[in-house]
């Protein structure tokens, strides 16, 4: 029996690769996927990566506040300056080539330094989400570079209060003073926040990690469609009469269903070795932290999914179909499952409807491993979930198998 | 031409009788615009994860400072974003946390406005810190009550300079005179007690923006993204179909056949073309009609939105046609296709708006997707064809330049595609 279930799992490998296409589909689109959403193909001019937001900017004020604001929007952590002059930037903007532009015009710094509101204008794409991303940063650079300055205008205000100021210039000269003082008093500031992690996830990033979130979500993806395609093998036998042919030989239906299995099975292992070494190399992604607990999710969710391969593979007709649908309920699922975009981002009626999907146990099993710092203790209720889900898989896919 | 029309009418009527094509030219696109209108929010409004974030709060400061930040979790103003509780102990908060109840719990510690705000001697408690335990599966929630927290401390600390600079200040001009120390006090906790309370001041800097672009940015409407991204998407799958039925016809001898009847090899090949240009187009309107009728989706100008069509299913109809023109087995033209619509997907824009930059972004502009997404975009919001004259452009000379090389390719290859 075990040489029946190896003739048959490397006869399945083999009329697998027949094209090498295939290696585009095991690895490569994977990779590149895993690349580009993770923002691993995005580098500056020193070769580090850098995907934050691209913000155009133009600075048309030659002064101290302009300065700062400008240093201060280029040490944020979610926009990337790129500061032009303003008729190309505003060609950029036109062709899309950011998805914000900020003005500072002129007399910016006069205006504050004169106690009075400074505007600054943003223009935003529409309905774009890094436009977004890009106005909060802007707040964000606008809310801290203020605070000496607010603390400056309040001082003058005060002192206006008791004693009207004699002229433009010594008022002006009473905020530049008072805010050196601002500015001096904030840095001496102690840190009044502290962020802390559950213990098992100390070490690990406390902000969002594009980089984690994609490496296992790009896996589950990429690993979940070529099992779901296990239905096109059941049709593409069924098309050739080989299934029949299996009936002249002693071969059971368990025998033929665990050979065709164990292939599938065993190649998603291997790909999902290569997209975890793919990670760990050149993403950085700790996936080392549990090996124990990766490797029974991993399993689960392989299992899972050649499972549910093997009960779409009874429902089909045609390889063509098996192929199509593997990929619509392949990439429909994997985005459902939080595998594109984190789950903490969709509504919450829907974050709760989605664990109907083995792929939402798979992400949330490999996230707990990668961001929670969980071990196999932790993970056991996901891998109960997915092994359940292969149960009832393997049952409806065993029930319904037909030679022809 | 009677014939050249036969041969495409022919053609397109073939993909749209296969069940097995037809999940991917419609059911998948379908699907994902409605998954992603689901995740986003698009069909509630967009309520998506970023409102109702749970959070705990424990405060075991006595004073008003960490009464005001548990305050501000449960005001009005927060209410669409945050779902606050309160928790009895650190303890009981952080457990909540453990357990992926909450994406974070804020624990403002005992004396933590005597850390900030003098009493009545003057005198400052030992600096505290309030503690927000991160939730590490929801590390985009947690950062977002993180800001909120930082923005009452920054309001707190700002005031509290504001009241020492101003003081100093009063004092170092002379006016005020530092001689009656109970005096300054009271002033000093005067003016803190203004400072902190107050928020109608003007800001020191006003964000000026266009109120609709601001509006759509704030709270963009993903739909309008989404499904001419998923439209186009697919549509590189069905001409790389429609490129592989060349060769199919080839295997399978009826390309032999057609070409003992009167029929010139131009005239069957420019039939094949024409078949998957209006397959292309049929999928596309089929699906823009399909999301006009059932998500509600406006997508502007209807000239405008028919010449998009027309363009982008001729450049894509050019991919088709160079995948056929370089592939000798028509298995490879599937699989080439499917590779290249989940490539130009990513790098066009259809599955995420991501913002390349240098190489990758002059690469997605050799997609037809990124320069159809961008003309829909631009209809969708109002924009007229003037606006789209661009993205028109680019789709025609792309579709000319891949037509003609896959020409020039075929006439170099003309054995091969009528005999294997």
């Amino acid at each position: 029996m075990f040489q029946k279930i190896t003739a048959l799992a490397w006869k399945d490998t083999i009329i697998r690769f027949s094209s090498r296409t295939e290696l585009l589909f095991f690895l490569i689109l994977p990779i590149v996927f895993t690349l580009l959403l993770s923002g691993g193909a995005s580098s500056n001019q020193n070769g580090d990566v850098d995907n934050r937001v691209p913000l155009l900017l133009v600075n048309r004020d030659d002064s101290e506040p302009a300065a700062m604001l400008v240093e201060t929007l280029a040490s944020s952590d979610v926009v990337r300056i790129d500061e032009q002059p303003l008729a190309e930037a505003e060609t950029l903007f036109a062709d899309e080539q950011a998805p914000a532009l900020l003005v500072i015009p002129a007399g910016f710094g006069e205006a504050i330094l004169g106690g009075e509101t400074a505007v600054l204008e943003l223009r935003q794409l529409p309905d774009n989400n890094n436009a977004t991303a890009a106005d909060r940063a802007v707040q964000t650079a606008v809310s801290a570079v203020s605070r000496p300055w607010a603390a400056a205008r309040a001082s003058v205000q005060e002192a206006d209060r008791l004693e009207a100021f004699p002229d433009e210039a010594a008022r002006r000269a009473y905020f530049q003073q008072a805010t050196a003082l601002a500015e001096s008093l904030l840095a001496d500031e102690p840190e009044r926040i502290v962020v802390t992690q559950p213990e098992a996830a100390l070490g690990e990033a406390s902000t969002y990690d594009q980089a984690a979130q994609q490496s296992a979500g790009q896996l589950i993806t990429w690993v979940f469609i070529p099992l779901l395609g296990t239905s096109a093998l059941l049709a593409f036998e069924r098309r050739y009469g080989t299934l029949r042919r299996l009936l002249v030989t002693p071969t059971r239906r368990s025998t033929y269903l665990l050979g065709t299995i164990t292939g599938q099975f065993l190649l998603g292992v291997v790909q999902m070795a290569l997209l975890i070494g793919f990670g760990i190399l050149v993403l950085g992604v700790n996936w080392g932290r549990s090996p124990a607990g990766l490797t029974l999710m991993l399993l689960a969710f392989g299992l899972a999914a050649v499972a549910f391969g093997v009960a779409l593979g009874t429902f089909v007709k045609t390889e063509r179909q098996a192929n199509n649908l593997s990929i619509m309920l392949g990439m429909s699922m994997a985005l459902l499952g939080g595998c594109w975009f984190p789950i903490e981002l969709f509504p919450p009626a829907v974050q709760t409807a989605v664990h109907v999907l083995p792929t939402t146990w798979a992400m949330q099993g490999l996230s707990d491993l990668l961001m929670r710092g969980a071990g196999v203790a932790e993970i056991l209720p996901e891998t109960a979930v997915l092994g359940a889900f292969a149960a009832v898989f393997f049952v409806v896919g065993i029930w319904r198998f037909r030679y022809e | 031409m009677n014939k050249i029309l036969q041969i495409g009418w022919k053609d397109l009527i073939i993909l749209f009788r296969d069940k097995g094509a037809l999940l991917l030219m419609l059911g998948a696109p379908f699907v994902l615009t409605l998954g992603l209108g689901l995740v986003t929010g698009a069909f509630s409004g967009g309520s998506n994860g970023l409102t109702g974030i749970a959070m705990v709060v424990v405060n075991e400061d006595s004073g008003q400072l960490g009464q005001a930040l548990a305050d501000m979790f449960f005001s009005p103003d927060l209410e669409d974003l945050l779902v606050p509780q309160t928790a009895v102990s650190p303890q009981a908060a952080r457990q909540l946390v453990d357990e992926n109840e909450v994406a974070a719990a804020v624990i403002v510690p005992a004396s933590f406005t005597d850390s900030i705000l003098p009493d009545n001697s003057g005198q400052l408690g030992k600096p505290v810190s309030i503690e927000i335990y991160a939730n590490p599966a929801r590390p985009i929630s947690a950062s977002v009550v993180d800001s909120i927290v930082q923005g009452f401390v920054h309001q707190v600390e700002t005031s509290m300079v504001s009241v020492n600079v101003a003081m100093t200040q009063l004092v170092m001009n002379g006016r005020i005179a530092p001689t009656n120390a109970d005096d300054l006090m009271a002033l000093g906790q005067e003016m803190g007690q203004r400072f902190i309370t107050q928020d109608s001041a003007a800001p020191i800097i006003r964000l000026e923006r266009d109120e609709a672009a601001a509006e759509a940015a704030t709270n963009p409407n993903y739909l309008a993204f989404l499904a001419p991204g998923m439209a186009v998407a697919f549509l590189m799958y069905t001409v790389a179909l429609g490129g592989r039925s060349i060769l199919a016809e080839r295997d399978s001898g009826t390309l032999a056949r057609m070409l003992i009847a009167p029929t010139t090899t131009t005239e069957v090949l420019a039939g094949k073309v024409l078949g998957i240009y209006l397959t292309g187009a049929a999928q596309v309107s089929v699906l823009i009609l399909a999301s006009s009728l059932l998500f509600g989706l406006r997508w502007g100008s209807l000239p405008g939105v028919i010449l998009l069509i027309a363009t982008v299913a001729a450049a894509a109809t050019g991919w088709g046609l160079l995948l056929a023109s370089v592939a000798t087995r028509p298995s490879q033209v599937s699989s080439l296709g499917t590779a290249l619509m989940l490539i130009f997907g990513i790098l066009g824009g259809s599955f995420a708006q991501i913002p390349f930059s240098g190489i990758l972004g002059q690469l997605s502009k050799i997609t037809p997707n990124a320069w159809a997404i961008d003309g829909f975009t631009t209809l969708g919001q109002g924009g007229t064809l003037a606006d789209i004259a661009p993205a028109l452009l680019a789709l025609v000379v792309m579709a000319l330049v891949l037509f003609g090389t896959a020409v020039l390719i075929f006439q170099r290859r003309s054995g091969a595609l009528i005999a294997r």
